[in-house]
């Protein structure tokens, strides 16, 4: 699978709308007092949160305005929150004007990630992260 | 190039490859020059077998595709918990089909 313009687009495109979906869905179930249920397999396998737990709740509350609380409730959620509202429109203006600027850009970012003094510092934070998750018991 | 290295070359690397792409692969090897055989014979190819262990185990971290070198794809698995889990299913199958993807893109720059 050679990642091309169209097909990043797509999966990006496809991923949004299930985020949207999915974040619709967890709205009303709350709304209705239902209970919440995970979809997350490392939670379900070993009940310990995996290091995106929490992101569905974190977004849940940023909707609600209450950005410390999202913050603490995982930081994930934040740059999926960013990346969610961002990517579907920076996808529309490409494809108006016939360019590849998000392409580029999303390749920018892989060659930057795969150099060891961007991504050690990232692994690390994730894992912090995780340590974090675990320790709140989301 | 010799055909009994190009040979030795399929035989102790085919399953790194797709089976179709394994006769373009002789051929153009067989076309090449003497010269980048020393560079062909040490390239670097990432087994099928370990990505699909490796998804297995922590493909719900985007690690597998970390591995392989889809790196914004891993970063997408990774903040979206496997995308809920159904992307990481899906890639216990497609993984070991990338890898070999990345293989044959990896060794195309040197049959080019």
């Amino acid at each position: 699978m050679t990642l091309n313009r169209n097909k990043l687009y797509s999966i990006l495109f496809i991923s949004c709308i299930t985020g949207y979906i999915w974040l619709y869905f967890s709205l009303s179930n709350i709304e209705n007092n239902r209970e919440a249920f995970d979809v997350c397999l490392i939670k379900h396998i070993t009940n310990i949160p995996c290091p995106s737990c929490g992101s569905t709740r974190s977004i849940v509350s940023l909707t609600n305005g209450n950005f410390n609380e999202a913050l603490l409730i995982n930081p994930v959620g934040l740059i999926v929150a960013a990346i969610m509202s961002l990517a579907p429109l920076w996808i529309f203006i490409d494809i108006v004007t016939r360019r590849k600027t998000l392409f580029d850009f999303f390749q920018k970012i892989e060659t930057y990630l795969k150099r060891p003094q961007y991504s050690i510092p990232l692994i690390l934070l994730v894992i912090i992260n995780w340590i974090w998750n675990i320790t709140k018991g989301l | 190039m010799d055909a009994q290295k190009v040979d030795m070359f399929i035989m102790s690397n085919a399953k790194f490859f797709e089976s179709h792409q394994i006769n373009v692969i002789r051929e153009r090897l067989i076309a090449l020059d003497d010269s980048k055989w020393a560079m062909i014979s040490t390239v670097q190819l990432k087994d099928p077998t370990t990505s699909l262990i490796i998804s297995i185990l922590a493909g719900s971290l985007g690690i597998d595709r970390f591995m392989i070198g889809d790196t914004g794809i891993g970063v997408g698995k990774l903040l979206t918990c496997g995308g809920f889990g159904i992307w990481a299913i899906i890639d216990w199958f497609m993984i070991q089909g990338a890898t070999r993807e990345k293989n044959m893109q990896k060794l195309q720059q040197f049959l080019y």
